[in-house]
């Protein structure tokens, strides 16, 4: 049992934005942890992923491509990774926490009667094994934990970790392994539908965010939402009110269960700011909030605030990007 | 048919910060400084989901089953009824514990008391420590297959389907049964008590179980120890936009957004 493994699932030819956190942590990990690092690519056209993942550093980077594994199909992916790791024997395995790794990582520690230290913000290893701290109570409580015994299973919540640099030096050899579950499978997948609809920008990546909440009492105000963000260069988003109530798609909800953004900007309009919604959010660079409510908790991790009704707020506000966007372009 | 819908008793999630207690000495939240307890809300999600299966296909009995250390009767009760035919409650204070292992092996065993399962209804993970791991230690246990994250749920003679969330859309999946289904928030609110209904349940008495009938041992050290809890002060420093009314706060934003050169026109970036 020795060295470090990152997994990461490749859709689309893309490489996370989360491989390079997770980068981060390895290369804190790796002096108590020895035994190198290798990273596995899971996917079935890895494309250029391929080559930006061969610069992380790695001792090497072992390749599970398979049109099976074209889906986000959680059995698929853990059985693949776990027969990997049958053969590599890591005594840390690191996974990104999106739906498809954070149940990869589950199933893996299960089989291989590793210990799970789930959405950790900070971790270390001593004498004592792994000690890490993550968020609980949906982020209103701070947890240390220890797991004394390894294998570890470490997944890491996405921008608790600075993304690191690509290495220097020469891009890590390709090993090419076989897809070869160790069990007939017994899960199945099916259609897939993709939400891309509203033409909504992958909230992820945008600068600006313009996230609204219920209270926008439905779906029509988020196309006021969408203007400003269109002005601003960024994208609309959304609390997880307003995707249950229907009102936008689950691809844009941020917070515990939906994702994790770090904008330049993140403006909410009619969030309450609970815990869980904060926890997708806190990393934004600049955080304003319009909110009717004066003690709204959104204001307590909010860099400007506005105490108002968005429906008199908000118009004015594009209004004015609009009239001051124009004038500053001329000039 | 027989599913079981396993339900946590959890923490308000919606508690204000400010108003959680920490007991730092036993590592656990205080369970009084929070108010009454909660059926975790995914959990009540699972419970809607057997609803709307027994009505598609005519008959289904449903078991709610949960694992604690001490029950808030009338919020459990609330399972008997929207439609739950019975509860079962395992009640040991090793039980109120973030170890998933002690957990799942205890549902396991409680789920073989109960016999003939053929669907177990979980939900997508427990708000107290987002964990999201027993259903699959679970299905491990019970030697089931897990699919996870459904929005919908349907069950085809031997068959359950489901429509699995992505965070780009929503896939179908599928297994034999008998399997373990892990439900999310899309699928939809728990419906509400008819007030017939809650006063025709508020006699039925819950089946209370112990370990012992389980025959489950003494709790093992669990593989990840809670070694501190702590609430962490986090802020930021607000400035508040003073202005006459709505429509010049917002304009007052913008102006200031601008200054502060975190809104630049576009392209300029
Ligand atoms: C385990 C778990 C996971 C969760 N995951 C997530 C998650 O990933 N993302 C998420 O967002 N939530 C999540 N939640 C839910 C979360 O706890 C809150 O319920 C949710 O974030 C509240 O959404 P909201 O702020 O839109 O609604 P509300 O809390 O109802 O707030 C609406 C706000 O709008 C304001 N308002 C009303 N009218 C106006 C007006 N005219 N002008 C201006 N403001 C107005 C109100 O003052 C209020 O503050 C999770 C919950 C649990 C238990
Ligand atoms: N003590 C418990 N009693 C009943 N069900 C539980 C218990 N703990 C967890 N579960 C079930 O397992 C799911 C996931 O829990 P967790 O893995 O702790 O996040 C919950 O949503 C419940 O359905």
């Amino acid at each position: 049992m020795a060295g470090i493994l990152i997994h990461s699932a490749v859709e689309q030819g893309e490489l996370r934005a989360e491989f390079w956190e997770l980068v981060t942590v390895a290369r804190q990990l790796a002096p108590s942890v020895g035994g190198g690092l290798r990273v596995a690519l899971a996917g079935s056209q890895l494309g250029d992923a391929l080559e930006q993942a061969r610069r992380a550093g790695a001792a090497e980077v072992r390749v599970l491509e398979h049109a099976q594994l074209a889906d986000p199909w959680p059995e698929g992916h853990f059985e693949a990774l776990a027969a990997l790791c049958g053969r590599l024997d890591p005594e840390v395995v690191l996974v990104p926490r999106t739906p498809l790794g954070a149940e990869v990582a589950a199933r893996l520690a299960i089989r291989r009667g590793a210990s799970l230290v789930h959405d950790v913000t900070h971790v270390q290893k001593g004498a004592d094994g792994i000690t890490a701290t993550r968020p609980v109570f949906g982020g209103a409580v701070s947890a240390t934990v220890q797991a004394r015994r390894g294998p570890w299973v470490i997944v890491p919540r996405p921008h608790a970790f600075a993304a690191a640099a690509p290495a220097d030096g020469e891009a890590s050899p390709v090993v090419r392994e076989a897809f070869a579950p160790a069990t007939p499978p017994r899960t199945f997948c099916g259609a897939r539908t993709r939400q891309g609809s509203s033409g909504a920008k992958d909230i992820e990546k945008a600068r600006v965010l313009v996230s609204g909440g219920a209270g926008l009492g439905g779906p029509e105000p988020f196309r006021l939402l969408g203007e400003v963000a269109e002005l601003l260069g960024g994208a609309v988003a959304a609390s997880r009110v307003a995707v249950d109530a229907g009102w936008v798609p689950t691809s844009l909800q941020v917070g515990l269960t939906g994702r994790s953004v770090a904008p330049d900007l993140y403006l909410a309009v009619g969030i309450s700011g609970a815990t869980h919604h904060l926890a997708g959010c806190s990393s934004a660079q600049v955080i304003a909030v319009v909110n009717s409510d004066p003690a709204a908790p959104f204001f307590r991790l909010a860099n400007y605030g506005v105490v108002g009704d968005w429906k008199e707020v908000i118009p004015a506000f594009r209004d004015a990007l609009k009239e001051k966007l124009a004038t500053s372009r001329v000039a | 048919m027989r599913a079981v819908v396993c339900l946590k008793q959890v923490v308000d999630p919606l508690t204000p910060a400010t108003e959680l207690a920490l007991d730092r000495a036993a590592k656990k939240m205080k369970p009084a400084a929070a108010g009454p307890p909660v059926i975790n809300g995914y959990d009540e999600q699972a419970l809607e989901a057997a609803l709307r299966l027994r009505e598609s296909l005519g008959q289904l009995e449903i078991v709610a089953l949960s694992l604690g250390e001490r029950f808030h009767l009338d919020v459990m009760k609330r399972s008997l009824a929207v439609g739950a035919d019975q509860l079962v409650l395992v009640q040991d204070p090793s039980l109120d514990t973030p170890d998933s292992h002690r957990v799942a092996t205890a549902l396991a065993a409680a789920i073989r008391k109960i016999g003939a399962v053929d669907l177990v209804l979980c939900g997508r993970q427990a708000s107290d420590w987002d964990n999201a791991i027993v259903p699959l230690l679970l299905a491990e246990l019970l030697g089931m297959p897990c699919l996870t994250l459904a929005r919908r749920v349907s069950v085809q003679g031997a068959r359950v389907e489901i429509d699995r969330v992505l965070p780009d859309g929503s896939q179908t999946m599928w297994s034999e049964l008998p399997a373990v289904v892990t439900v999310t928030s899309e699928l939809g609110a728990l419906r509400m008590p008819t007030a017939r209904a809650r006063l025709a349940t508020a006699r039925i008495q819950p089946k209370l179980l112990t370990l012992a009938d389980l025959g489950v041992a003494a709790a093992e050290p669990p593989q990840v120890e809670v070694r501190d809890l702590s609430i962490p002060v986090a802020g930021r420093e607000c400035r508040f936009v003073e202005a006459a009314d709505g429509a010049a706060a917002g304009r007052r934003l913008a102006e200031i957004l601008m200054e502060a050169g975190v809104v630049r026109p576009e392209g300029a970036r």
